[in-house]
């Protein structure tokens, strides 16, 4: 099943398109990471994902082809915007007592054992708790729904290291035991090596890059020979990005391990945070890539509904 | 000494409780997943760990490391697949074999002749750094040429494997 | 699995129960309890300083009564006719009274949904299982018929405060007598104040989605209901029925007169005020009484004019229509709130941030 499957999905306001020809598929039981910078459209895909937004082009669904915003997607969909909006002057409990009123499952005992668990007093009111109280918060009010899938939107963006890594902990720990998927967005990739099994990669409002990290790595190298003799496999090779010295070039290439790697170069393992990095310099990286349409429609969703990557 | 037999041993701990405890290190490198092996093997070889001990549940590494659970999973499934660990619906994952060891006098040959080496080595002029990425490059080579069965060889558990 | 007490997956079919209604009860009173709270201190408040008034308005309206009721006619009428009369003369005609429903509704509707949409919060309680247009119209509803309630029962202050200025013969005892569709004083009596709160209140829930942002919603609330306050006094309640006509001058004080002209063989002549050629030719005898509103008094110029010929005609909405026309603008006011209500539920349902 794919939790969320995008069609030349676009969203545009006014003149701007934030996010134009999006086609994804991201199955379920993953953590997937939607990555890039400021502006790139992370936001908009979540909120057209979780039905705050219509589409002006394309469209997306939910949890195994259900539109996005119908009463099954909201059902099994916890979202958590940027900045954890909360009512300030309603206390903790209240919040329980709202999320509880609004919503057709809620683990109470979970939600106040876990709230104890963080120090979080639940008379206080949400706005005078801490920016990571606060998070933590909304983050115990979407598990206790027990959805399906899990929406973060920045969700680390206020917290401190410490804070970072209790709250990742409780969204991996609500994965292993109830099987919930997520699909969280950053702009800092590095905390999210450790957890993101599948990568999104945004950039100017389109996707760059979809897969799993698995397939990602395997399918990237970093070939490392002489500068004089770049220019001429860089027109044979699949290449990414192309970096120079004056007399050694580096060029992270898409390539299968069967690829034979030119004589006189060597072939390097390729990390996440470079890989992503690499594919960012290059806006139009993902141009050069096979098109999504062969790929999506081949991977059909009662499969693994993986693919290896997405572009325009 | 015990010569352990396999997974019919009875756990030497109290149940759900496992001898180690995994870390991580971020900037290594290497995959977490294969962390997490490495640091199996490691405790093997140490001895923290002993055939028919449990594997932390995933659920507490999960807490502890704030990683993937699919990571930890496939950790535990690359052990498996190398006969060392084996899961047991409903309890967990259990040590069900160890390293085998190389005996001591092959040992000692082998050291013998990689001294060898080494002096060959810095003779032609290579240092120490040299030396270290001529091996990795010629190791990476070699396990690859053997077309990666070399991870899975080593399994013993029944025939070999004295602590 | 973690949790014992709820079921672990929602079904899988398609058609999905709603969550039930009756969950937004607690919502709806959590998160605007302060709302109506400040609703019922402001018009306790308010109901206090009318009673207070009422009761120096009262108490003088006897005094006068007293004083002037003939045939007695003691010295201490002219004094206590014009007491009464200007007994708290600022609420006497209303108009500032007639801040109140539009407040009550402003500040009350405006911030329903323009609080959401500014603070950001609407990410939160539009992506609940509840589903926001439900959550929508089970937030307005209630809160809407709450304050027609309080507001009509309210309204029972307003009657009793005005009443002595509705008495049918305070005109020949020269005491103050108003209209019953006096401007400023038909709407805050009978259904008017509830309907015209409720009104208020629909324009503010209506302008706080479509502005987004809480103070200039409240602005536009206040705007938008006084244009249509004044198009309904000034176009629409002149309509409801066709005025009755008379040649009779002795129309009651508490008539609403819509206008008077005079004819003079059948012709038209002139309407309102004589032409100053006119009455030096016919009403020498100097300045014609001159009754409440400045008009001149229907007796005193009828005397001049009409052994000559001149017929004084009124046009004139009778007292006792105060409540058939409370009723026609009590109805299109509750169409029109509810319009407004379904308007910005469907624009919460179709709009998207």
């Amino acid at each position: 099943m794919n939790v969320i499957e995008a069609s030349g999905l676009g969203r545009r306001y006014g003149s701007t398109w934030a996010l134009r020809d999006c086609t994804v598929a991201i199955p379920a039981g993953h953590v997937a990471a939607l990555v890039g910078p400021n502006g790139a459209g992370k936001t908009t895909l979540l909120n057209l994902a979780a039905g705050l937004a219509a589409p002006s082009a394309g469209d997306v669904t939910v949890l195994g082809g259900r539109p996005a915003g119908s009463p099954m997607a909201l059902d099994g969909i916890a979202f958590v915007a940027q900045d954890t909006p909360m009512y300030k002057n309603l206390s903790a409990r209240d919040m329980l007592h709202l999320t509880r009123n609004l919503n057709r499952r809620f683990d109470q005992q979970y939600a106040e054992s876990r709230l104890g668990e963080l120090g979080i007093p639940l008379k206080r009111k949400a706005g005078k708790l801490s920016g990571g109280q606060q998070a933590q918060l909304a983050l115990t009010l979407a598990l206790a729904r027990r959805p399906r899938l899990l929406v973060l939107d920045e969700p680390m963006a206020m917290l401190d290291p410490v804070a970072r890594h209790d709250f990742m902990a409780s969204v991996m720990m609500a994965m292993a035991a109830d099987g919930v998927s997520v699909v969280l967005s950053s702009h800092v990739l590095a905390e999210l090596e450790r957890v993101a099994d599948y990568l999104i990669l945004m950039s100017r409002g389109r996707v760059q890059l979809a897969g799993e990290v698995d397939d990602l790595l395997a399918s990237h190298h970093l070939l490392t020979g002489p500068a004089a003799e770049a220019d001429r496999y860089a027109e044979r090779l699949n290449v990414v990005h192309a970096r120079r010295g004056e007399a050694q070039a580096h060029l992270l290439v898409r390539t299968t391990a069967d690829d034979p790697v030119p004589p006189g170069w060597e072939a390097h393992p390729v990390g996440l945070e470079e890989l992503a990095l690499a594919y960012l310099r290059e806006p139009a990286a993902a141009a050069a890539l096979p098109g999504p349409d062969r790929a999506w429609r081949r991977a059909l969703p009662s499969e693994t509904g993986r693919q290896t990557e997405v572009s325009k | 000494m015990d010569i352990d037999k396999g997974i019919s041993e009875e756990p030497r701990r109290a149940a759900g409780v496992s001898p180690i405890d995994f870390r991580l290190d971020p900037a290594s490198g290497v995959p977490t997943y294969l962390q997490l092996v490495h640091q199996v093997e490691h405790a093997l070889r140490l001895g923290y760990l002993q055939p028919g001990d449990q594997l932390p549940k995933v659920r507490d590494v999960v807490a502890a490391l704030a990683i993937n659970p699919n990571t930890v999973l496939k950790a535990y499934k690359d052990l498996e697949g190398k006969g060392l660990a084996a899961g047991r619906p409903g309890q967990g994952t259990f040590i069900q074999a160890t390293l085998s060891q190389v005996a001591l006098p092959e040992l000692g040959g082998l050291r013998r002749s990689l001294f060898g080496w080494l002096a060959d080595a810095d003779t032609a002029g290579l240092d120490e750094d040299g030396v270290v990425a001529l091996f990795t490059s010629v190791l990476r080579d070699f396990y690859k040429r053997r077309g990666g069965q070399a991870d899975r060889g080593v399994a013993s558990g029944e025939t070999e494997g004295v602590a | 699995m973690t949790a014992l007490s709820v079921p672990a997956r929602p079904e899988e079919d398609a058609s999905l129960r709603p969550v039930p209604w009756q969950r937004m009860g607690w919502v709806t009173w959590r998160q605007h309890r302060a709302t109506l709270a400040w609703v019922a201190v402001f018009l306790g408040a308010l109901a206090v300083a009318m009673w207070l008034a009422g009761r120096q308005l009262h108490s003088a309206y006897v005094t006068a009564l007293a004083a002037c009721q003939p045939p007695v006619h003691s010295l201490a009428c002219p004094g206590a006719t014009i007491a009464f009369d200007g007994t708290n003369g600022f609420l006497g005609n209303g108009f500032l009274l007639q801040a109140v429903p539009v407040l009550i509704g402003a500040f009350a509707g405006a911030p329903v949904l323009a609080r959401e949409l500014e603070t950001g919060t609407f990410r939160y309680a539009w992506t609940q299982a509840f589903g926001r247009w439900r959550w929508t119209l089970a937030k307005l509803v209630p809160l809407a018929v709450a304050l027609a309630a309080v507001a009509g029962v309210f309204s029972l202050v307003f009657d009793w405060y005005y009443q002595p200025y509705f008495v049918a013969a305070n005109q020949n005892l020269s005491l103050t007598e108003y209209t019953p569709f006096f401007p400023g004083l038909f709407d805050l009596r009978g259904i008017g104040f509830a309907a015209w709160t409720l009104v208020a209140f629909a324009i503010g829930a209506l302008a706080g989605t479509l502005i987004r942002r809480v103070v200039p919603a409240i602005a536009a609330t206040l705007v938008a209901y006084t244009g249509l306050a004044f198009a309904a006094g000034t176009w629409l309640r002149p309509a409801y029925m066709t005025p009755v006509v008379t040649n009779n001058v002795n129309v009651p004080g508490s008539a609403w007169v819509m206008s008077q002209w005079w004819t003079k063989g059948g012709k038209f002549a002139f309407s309102g005020w004589p032409s100053v050629r006119l009455l030096n030719q016919y009403c020498p005898a100097g300045p014609v009484g001159v009754g409440p509103g400045g008009k001149p008094k229907a007796v005193g110029l009828a005397e001049c004019l009409t052994p000559h010929g001149y017929t004084q005609w009124t046009s004139y909405q009778p007292a006792s229509r105060f409540w058939p026309f409370q009723w026609i603008e009590g109805g299109w006011l509750l169409v029109l709130s509810a319009l407004l209500i379904a308007v910005t539920v469907w624009l919460v349902r179709r709009r998207a941030t």
